[in-house]
């Protein structure tokens, strides 16, 4: 617990209402997406760098950890408040500082939710490409904590890609600039890059510069629907084998496209082992062929239906499945872990037939969607969290599906992040010299190991 | 013979250290004491281990290694690890040795019907390893982004002399540090590349360029506005002065090169389009170039010309936005002289980024830093944070610190690419 006068040099930091003690006002942040919670002393707000420096400055003197966070949709337990640790809640910077269309650059702090920039952008004919399922809810800071992906990152990148500068208070109150409003302004060491993904274990974000583009001229949505799953992944190689980089290739499974029927009654054959959206993007006159060369693709690798979306109200029936899909699981069982191995595109069938043996083995119900492109899978592991039996059996059997990933040359992690969910694998993932070097990163931002403690590495 | 050369000759084979008429494989006054050919990672790391418990200095290249602070040291060569050992076409990636040619790399992978984007630094001498230890913005950079989004994993070898490995095939990974594309760019400061998982894309299914000859800079910079407005984004997008420009083809004015790459109908369209904004900014002559061995030519010559300013030291690069490029150029002639006759400018019109060759570029620097910050830019890399930090009072140092902390942690007794100081 904070004693009055810490608590009250906080409040003159901050003002009264950006200080949250008590223990019913901090419980909302002290979770995050894993359901685990932590055992923070206090939240608070700041609303400008200078009030970061100052909260920084003063958690060093008195040696308090800071935990960032941006909405706390993150699963990877990296928001979890350490013992005795402070929030620092970034969801009163959310300012949009400037669109610079021209440029291509938008500055933003790292409070702004990611749907809230992009309609403002989308007014322009702008969008910033990384789109998270949870960009509705999550902000920028938190997408830039895990560097977070979405449907579109098989073509476009993932937040990294998208990120020009940021402003960063380092745990030392230093306030620092990486980058610029272009890739070419690093200071040699290309810092916005280890920052980016740090999960706020190196330094607290302020300001972010974003690359945004302009809408591509069209756009071409597609829905495969196969049998198996091993067709509908075939697929996929075979897309990728005729040239075409889609912007999007999200895959359900038999389960999910059952969840999501029952939900939202979306159209899609209930007896099918898999369905593929599919989506291109880019010049007009390019479209038809692609859309084309797609057809021919999903037909031999067997596709039961193939459908082009022919109007918006068409695109949007084709998604509405993809849309419900997590919540529509909920009719199954109240809760999901979810998961984001990620395998070589070409691992993609042995990794789906791993997750069918897990499910067998354990007696699991899972269900999975994927970015099919990335070979990035969400097997949902379905279960009621008031029966531990089922609990446990989630623990175990996410870790059997990370062990399947690292076997098929794949990683733990492919857009949530480590966090302290799975801390445990970094040593079956990664060497013990590799181990040693991302400390030598951390040691060198935050010797003293107060920002985040105990998220991705332990010192 | 020294220890170290005894030890080297032991780890490499005597065949593979040369310490008499090293002069072809160094660029620079200052003399090592030995050019080493390492054959594999366990090679390089052992000469990075004894060289690091005699406190020796390494630097390593390509083909020729920089021997800024290298007096008495070490060089590594790395011609002799040039194998691409794996392509896997299903997942797009290859496995090349750091010391493969760039060029080479490009052509061999192109054979296979797969593209690896990142322009050679050096068309001559740039090795994979040196594209990494660069980790350029290039000019194609607008499209296909910077080269750190080619390395999907590596392996490298610390300065203390272990080896450590990193990534996956997966292009998509945030397991622990992204130590992955943040190593892209460090210049061998924090360890030399041995080999490296490179992500490559499907090859173009068209290409074509389209050249003009412009009256001036300015009017390139116009027609490359107009030509964005129409949504049009072309791979390259370069305007050269003339005495750059006439070592490609000969003009009377600026030479523009416009590369576009991609799908049949819109490449074939686009070149019109690009060509009609060209005419409308002045060009006196513009031309399709379908042809492919015309094309490939172009480019060719377009490389060399790219070597030829990135190793010319007397130079000022900086960046003010697409947007702003027409603006820096009308005030740019006001400190380095009428553009038309320099030596050398280069206009990217995509990355909103200029390079002009000047006989002082420390001076210049200092004012194309205050033009640049006036239009929203600045002068690149760490010349420009100095500048735009001193500009806005800002504290550089915590800058130097960060970098220099990082280095010290990889590299406590400051032993590799000595020429590199913060
Ligand atoms: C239903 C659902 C769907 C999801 N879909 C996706 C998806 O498609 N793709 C994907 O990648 N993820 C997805 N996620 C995970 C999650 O939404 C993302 O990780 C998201 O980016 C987190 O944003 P946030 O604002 O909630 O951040 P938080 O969860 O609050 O924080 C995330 C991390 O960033 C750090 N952080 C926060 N702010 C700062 C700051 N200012 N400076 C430094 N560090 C900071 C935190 O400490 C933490 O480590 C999903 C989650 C849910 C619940």
């Amino acid at each position: 617990m904070l004693s009055q006068s810490q608590v009250n040099k906080l409040k003159s930091i901050l003002g009264d209402k950006d200080v949250i003690t008590s223990k019913i006002g901090m419980y909302a942040y002290g979770y995050d997406g894993t359901m685990l919670e932590g055992a923070h002393v206090a939240v608070v707000f700041p609303e400008s760098t200078q009030e970061v420096v100052e909260v920084v400055n003063f958690c060093r003197e008195q040696g308090i950890a800071l935990v960032p966070r941006g909405a706390g949709t993150n699963v990877s337990g990296g928001t979890l408040p350490s013992e005795g640790s402070i929030v620092i809640n970034f969801a009163r910077m959310n300012k949009v500082l400037e669109i610079d269309l021209e440029n291509y650059v938008a500055i933003v702090e790292p409070g702004v939710v990611n749907w809230d920039i992009q309609e403002i952008l989308a007014k322009y004919g702008y969008y910033y490409p990384p789109d998270p399922a949870s960009w509705k809810a999550s902000t920028i800071g938190g997408n830039l904590g895990e560097s977070s992906g979405g449907p579109k990152c098989f073509k476009y990148g993932v937040t990294r890609d998208f990120i020009y500068g940021l402003e960063v208070v380092l745990p030392n109150g230093k306030v620092i600039w990486v980058g610029g409003r272009d890739f070419s302004s690093e200071p040699m060491y290309d810092l916005t890059r280890i920052i980016v993904g740090s999960e706020g274990t190196l330094g607290f974000i302020t300001k972010a510069a974003l690359r945004i583009q302009p809408v591509p001229q069209a756009k071409r949505t597609m829905l495969g629907i196969f049998n198996t799953p091993e067709d509908c992944s075939q697929a996929v190689a075979d897309i990728v084998a005729a040239g075409i980089i889609p912007t999007t290739l999200e895959m359900m499974d038999n389960l999910i496209i059952n969840t999501t029927e029952d939900y939202a009654h979306a159209g899609n054959p209930r007896d099918a082992g898999a369905l593929i959206i599919i989506e291109v993007d880019g010049y007009a006159a390019d479209l038809d062929a692609q859309v084309e060369t797609i057809r021919k693709v999903c037909e031999k690798d067997n596709a039961k239906e193939f459908r082009i979306a022919k109007s918006a109200a068409e695109v949007d029936q084709i998604w509405l499945a993809r849309r419900v899909a997590f919540g529509s699981v909920a009719r199954v069982k109240p809760n999901y872990g979810i998961n984001d191995i990620t395998v070589p595109r070409s691992e993609f069938p042995k990794a789906i037939a791993g997750i069918e043996k897990v499910k067998k083995d354990f007696g699991a119900t899972i269900g999975i969607v994927a970015h099919a492109g990335d070979g990035n899978l969400h097997p949902l592991i379905l279960y009621d969290q008031r029966n531990k039996e089922e609990v446990d059996l989630l623990h175990k059997a996410e870790m059997v599906l990370c062990e399947l990933a690292l076997s098929l040359g794949g990683t733990v992690s492919g857009e949530h992040g480590i966090g302290i969910l799975k801390k445990a694998l970094m040593p079956k993932e990664f060497g013990e010299q590799t181990l040693n070097v991302f400390k030598k990163i951390k040691r060198a931002f935050d010797p003293q190991n107060k920002f985040n403690p105990g998220k991705i590495i332990d010192l | 013979m020294s220890d170290i050369v005894a030890k080297l000759k032991g780890i490499v084979g005597e065949e593979y250290v040369v310490t008499a008429d090293m002069s072809q494989y160094l660029r620079g006054n200052e003399q090592p004491q030995a050019v080493v050919f390492p054959g594999s990672t366990e090679d390089v790391a052992g000469i990075v281990k004894a060289a690091y418990d005699a406190g020796i200095k390494v630097n390593v290249g390509g083909k020729v290694v920089d021997t800024k602070g290298l007096t008495g040291g070490i060089a590594i060569v790395m011609s002799r690890m040039n194998q691409i050992e794996e392509v896997d076409p299903e997942n797009l990636t290859c496995w090349v040795q750091a010391g493969m040619n760039h060029q080479e790399f490009v052509e061999k992978i192109l054979e296979k019907n797969l593209y690896f984007p990142p322009e050679p630094y050096a068309v001559s001498t740039s090795s994979i390893g040196g594209c990494f230890g660069i980790g350029d913005v290039d000019t194609k950079a607008f499209n296909y982004l910077p080269t750190r989004t080619y390395i999907l994993a590596y392996e490298s070898v610390l300065p203390t002399g272990e080896v450590y490995k990193i990534g996956t095939k997966c292009i998509k990974c945030v397991s622990g540090y992204d130590l992955i594309h943040f190593i892209t760019g460090t210049r061998a400061t924090l360890g030399i590349l041995t080999r490296v998982l490179v992500k490559l894309l499907p090859k173009p299914q068209a290409y074509r360029a389209v050249v003009a000859d412009m009256p001036s800079l300015g009017a390139a910079a116009q027609a490359f506005k107009a030509i964005q407005k129409r949504k049009i984004f072309p791979t390259r997008l370069n305007a050269l002065c003339k005495a750059l420009g006439n070592e490609i083809m000969e003009t009377k004015g600026v030479l523009v090169l416009v590369d576009l790459e991609g799908f049949p109908a819109s490449t074939a369209q686009n070149a019109l389009e690009v060509e009609a904004e060209l005419r409308i900014a002045g060009a006196t002559f513009s031309k399709i170039v379908e042809d492919k061995a015309e094309y490939d030519e172009l480019w060719a010559k377009w490389l060399k010309v790219r070597e030829k300013i990135n190793l010319q030291e007397n130079k000022v690069k900086f960046t003010v936005g697409p947007a702003k490029v027409p603006n820096a150029i009308a005030s740019l002639a006001g400190i380095v002289g009428n553009l038309e006759e320099n030596p050398g400018v280069l206009v990217e019109g995509l990355n909103g980024k200029l390079t002009v060759f000047t006989e002082n570029a420390e001076n210049d620097a200092v004012a194309i830093n205050k033009l640049a910050m006036s239009l929203g830019g600045n002068v690149c890399g760490l010349l420009g944070n100095k500048l735009k930090s001193k500009a806005y009072n800002e504290d550089h140092n915590e800058i130097i610190n960060v970098l220099n902390s990082i280095r010290s942690q990889f590299d406590p007794k400051g032993i590799m690419a000595p020429g590199i100081k913060f």
